[in-house]
């Protein structure tokens, strides 16, 4: 993964090396970390068993680290869920959870 | 999660920041943001923080906490920690991305946040320092101010900072310094409290810059001692040099002033910060009155002698529980009759100490000053020698008075009179029986109180001695205010005078002093019998000393009291009669009853500054007593005493004076004339030259009345030498005492015509003199006895000078007496002298329907072949201008 990769996915890669005070290793060694979150299982299996507190929690910190790591593709639905979730909103979060779902994997592709 | 805090600690001087923080990467961020600044130390939910924060609250800086967390969320983190006072102080920024809990957390103690997604590093860092900066000032200044005089810190606040700069600098070797200004007292007493301010200004504020150079910092403890404490140097010299520099040439230049430096090096950060300085001001007592060495440095033999130190202490009570302690009785001799007769005894501490065997009062009683013991041992001594007086007058029908110590310390014991009346009651000796010493430093201090103390003592019957008499100048003062029964001279005081080259000046001055408050004096240390012919001519009335015993256990002394015992059969003598020790016989040349503490505070102000001579002076039939308080080289003779002060020290002064003011001495040091100058000023003074050791030498003769209004019979005369001062003062041309001007109307005054005077007389000498001309003009209608100024015709005096000013404009004018300028021209002026002195005389005629002329003057043109100096042609100009008067 370089950095035209993140920036071909739509990452905004100015703000996110910024963050790392320009060091690009760091900056992708920590997107390299999002491939692996543990957090987008457990916001999916909270959605799924209607545990919206841990979904909230779970979606919340998702987004804090997406939003500093500047991947807006990705951040831009957990964003969304995350505030629907702030209200413990009970809807289908299905179509988000795909969105998301599908940024991810074209994160990884990369 | 890294468990191990013990290697996060700030070894190297960063502060330690705990991020508290369940995503890896916001804390990698972090990391990467703040490691080069901070040592960081992470956790990753609520619980482990405040656990990490309980375990570290005195060396985290900072907690940045994330809101959002498994376990404990970050809103809980803050609440306990803000309801933890032992966690409470630690500053906590929050990090959130959301709005609404920035303000929650900020108003339940957070004292900043830090937004997600994070802001630029620079913001993060500003952010961070700033807290930190703050948090440590608001923490420091919550508890402390600082010193008003310099500003500085005061010691709490140091203290303080010691412990926080040691929790950040762990590694760093540190020195402890303390460094004082040897003889404080005496720049406060010569130059006055706002002159010394000023000094301590200087130094604190050099002191200030050094410990910026070198990354440490400084305090001013009390009076003159500071505190620094820096990153160990070596170079103390330069330090203690560079601090010096504060001191100005004039202060320094007084010998017996200069900075001392004690150092604490590599200190041992185990021990309290206050226990470091201790060391270092230990280390500075060493080099205290050592003329060689200003720096003392806390070595291994400080270090033992402070561990005996330790070990005294640890065993005081149960020396006094076993009566370790015996008091010796040292016999006091009166000197006066022709066999020495046994007057008293000074009771003396020992310590048998079991395993230390005998240890001499030198090792303890400093040491129980400074911690308070002394009132113990001193109420146990006090009890033990009232007892012994008690016992002996059981035996033997007869005893003599014992006099025992009393410490500064227990002078502030508010009690202390009501103790020593149990003490006396409980033995049943009477009050005349006991003597109590009080050592002179117990005096410097809170006068007022002491007093107070001392005069309730000698209502109450006891008698009063001041001890170790003679060390200080300041003491000086003091004993003209105090009611004692008896001078005791400090030891070391005889020791000096008697010993290498042998000076007993100052000893007879005190002698001196102390006949006139008809107070005896007792010599302590007394050890051949030279000295004690000496003292006995000198006048001393009583001595003490190995010369006749050492102190001795009680028994022995015995015999000394039963000796005495048979005389008094013979020669009863009343104890109770007479002041102090014994009776005294009167060599007063003033009245006897007359003590003047007034006098004493004149002439020991006076002998602290440069005098060649002090005279004490009846008015009423011109006796005298002379002081010289100090040897010099080059003076002329002070006569000790006489019955024709004006005429001997005017024949003195002629024998020595400059030929040129011979006529300034003859015409104005008279009788009359300085009575009248003191009644009309309070004050008088001249300053001419002496011509001592063959090179003229400015000094100044000044005479005030006593304040006393009952003894208005006195004059107090002192000269000084302040030929420094003129000449330096001249060179400037900015000295008030020659160069000065007129208070009144600003114009010139006399001593700077008299310097002017004199540069023309050498060139006149050199035949090298311009032409000039001298006015002399008098304002009429003022008597020139007239007060300078604040007087009824200060605005006469006034307005003829202004008119004086006006014709000679381009000419200087002096103002040498209440009623009289005089105009010295020369180029323009003086070609145009005629023409002024009818513009003068014009004015003058311009003023007849206005009571007529304010002004009258004389000229006189100097002539070449006849005038060899100013003061003839001044002279012709005088007499001119007192003509001019009469025909007006």
């Amino acid at each position: 993964m370089k950095l035209e990769d993140l920036i071909a996915y739509g990452a905004d890669v100015d703000s996110g090396l910024a963050r790392c005070m320009g060091n690009e290793a760091l900056y992708l060694r920590l997107v390299e970390t999002v491939k692996g979150d543990d957090g987008f299982a457990q916001l999916e299996e909270a959605l799924r068993d209607g545990r919206l507190d841990d979904a909230f929690e779970a979606a919340h910190a998702l987004k804090g680290v997406l939003s500093n790591l500047a991947l807006a593709p990705l951040a831009k639905p957990v964003d969304v869920i995350t505030e629907l979730l702030r209200g413990r909103k009970v809807m289908d979060y299905a179509g988000l959870l795909a969105e998301i779902e599908r940024e991810l994997t074209r994160l990884r592709a990369l | 999660m890294l468990k191990s805090h013990e290697k996060f600690h700030s070894a190297n001087g960063k502060r330690l920041i705990l991020v508290v923080d369940d995503e890896y990467v916001d804390r990698e961020l972090l990391r990467n943001v703040l490691q080069d600044d901070y040592e960081l130390i992470f956790a990753e939910n609520g619980e482990e923080a405040l656990g990490t924060m309980r375990e570290l609250n005195e060396t985290l800086s900072l907690v940045l906490l994330d809101l959002m967390m498994p376990v404990l969320n970050g809103m809980d983190v803050l609440r306990k920690a803000k309801t933890d006072p032992t966690i409470s102080h630690l500053p906590i920024i929050v990090i959130t991305s959301d709005q609404d809990a920035e303000i929650e957390s900020l108003t339940m103690g957070a004292i900043d946040f830090i937004p997600k997604p994070y802001p630029q590093a620079g913001v993060i860092r500003a952010r961070v320092r700033r807290t930190i900066e703050l948090a440590e000032d608001r923490q420091i200044i919550s508890f402390t101010e600082r010193d008003v005089i310099t500003g500085l810190y005061n010691r709490e606040y140091f203290y303080k900072y010691v412990e926080q700069y040691d929790r950040h600098h762990r590694d760093v070797e540190m020195d402890a310094m303390v460094i004082d200004i040897n003889h404080f007292r005496l720049i406060n007493e010569r130059l006055g409290s706002v002159h010394a301010d000023s000094i301590l200004r200087r130094i604190g504020e050099t002191l200030r810059e050094m410990m910026q150079d070198a990354g440490g910092f400084v305090c001013r403890k009390e009076a003159d001692t500071f505190m620094l404490y820096c990153p160990h140097g070596e170079s103390y010299e330069a330090l203690l040099d560079r601090a010096s520099i504060a001191l100005s040439e004039e202060e320094s230049d007084d010998s017996r002033v200069w900075l001392r430096m004690g150092v604490y090096a590599n200190v041992d950060k185990g021990l309290v910060v206050e226990r470091r300085f201790d060391r270092a001001k230990m280390a500075a007592d060493t080099v205290q009155g050592s003329f060689t060495r200003r720096i003392g440095l806390y070595d291994d033999k400080m270090h033992e002698q402070e561990l005996y130190s330790e070990q005294l202490i640890a065993d005081f009570p149960n020396a006094i529980k076993e009566r370790q302690f015996q008091v010796y009785y040292q016999p006091k001799f009166d000197i006066g009759p022709e066999v020495p007769a046994l007057a008293s005894a000074e009771a003396l501490v020992r310590w048998a100490h079991p395993e230390l065997g005998m240890i001499t009062p030198n090792d303890f009683i400093p040491l129980f000053e400074n911690n308070g013991l002394i009132q113990k041992l001193d109420t146990y001594v006090w009890r033990e020698a009232t007892r012994q007086v008690g016992e002996w007058r059981e035996r033997f029908g007869f005893t003599v008075p014992v006099s025992v110590n009393v410490s500064r310390i227990d002078m502030h014991d508010p009690h202390l009179v009501e103790t020593v009346l149990e003490i006396i009651e409980e033995s049943g000796i009477d009050p005349y029986e006991l003597l109590l010493e009080i050592t002179e430093s117990a005096y410097t201090q809170d006068s007022e109180q002491i007093i107070e103390m001392v005069e309730r003592f000698r209502s109450l019957g006891l008698r009063v001695e001041m001890d170790d008499f003679g060390t200080g100048y300041s003491s000086l003062n003091m004993i003209s205010t105090l009611p004692i029964d008896a001078l005791k001279l400090d030891m070391q005081f005889i020791r000096n005078a008697f010993s290498g080259r042998r000076d007993t000046r100052m000893l007879e001055i005190i002698i001196d002093i102390a006949e006139y408050l008809s107070v005896p004096v007792i010599a302590e240390g007394v050890e051949t019998e030279d000295q004690l012919v000496a003292l006995k001519e000198m006048g001393c009335d009583f001595v003490q000393g190995y010369y006749f015993s050492q102190p001795v256990p009680a028994e022995q002394f015995e015999a000394f009291l039963l000796e005495r015992k048979k005389t008094i059969d013979v020669l009863p003598i009343d104890w109770r009669g007479g002041r102090g020790e014994g009776r005294r016989k009167e060599r007063l040349p003033f009245s006897k009853e007359r003590r003047s503490s007034v006098l004493f505070g004149s002439v020991t102000r006076a002998l602290a500054a440069d005098y060649f001579g002090i005279y004490y002076v009846n008015i009423e039939d011109d006796r005298f007593i002379g002081y010289k308080p100090s040897e010099r080289r080059n003076d002329f003779d002070v006569e000790r005493r006489g019955d024709d002060f004006f005429g001997l020290l005017r024949e003195t002064m002629m024998s020595v004076i400059h030929p040129d003011d011979a006529p300034l001495l003859l015409s104005r040091f008279t009788k009359d004339n300085v009575l009248s100058k003191l009644g009309r000023d309070g004050s008088f003074d001249l300053t001419f030259r002496l011509v001592l050791d063959g090179s003229p030498t400015y000094v100044t003769m000044k005479a005030t009345q006593m304040e006393d209004e009952a003894d208005r019979s006195h004059i107090v005369v002192g000269i000084s030498n302040v030929d420094e001062q003129v000449r330096e003062g001249r060179e400037r041309g900015k000295s008030m005492l020659v160069a000065g001007r007129d208070e009144l109307t600003s114009v010139k005054n006399g001593q700077a015509f008299h310097i002017v005077e004199e540069e023309l007389d050498g060139a006149i000498c050199e035949g090298s003199a311009e032409p000039f001309a001298v006015a002399v003009c008098d304002v009429v209608g003022v008597p020139d006895d007239a007060p300078m100024a604040g007087g009824a015709d200060d605005q006469r005096i006034k307005d003829g000078c202004a008119i004086v000013c006006v014709v000679f404009k381009h000419s200087p004018v002096f103002r040498v007496a209440a009623n009289r300028f005089v105009v010295l021209l020369k180029g323009g002026d003086y070609d145009s002298r005629i023409a002024l002195m009818e513009r003068l005389v014009e004015d003058g005629e311009s003023r007849k329907s206005n009571g007529g002329a304010l002004i009258v003057g004389g000229l006189a043109t100097y002539r070449p072949d006849d005038d060899a100096e100013v003061s003839s042609v001044f002279a012709r100009a005088r007499d001119a201008a007192l003509e001019a008067g009469r025909t007006r």
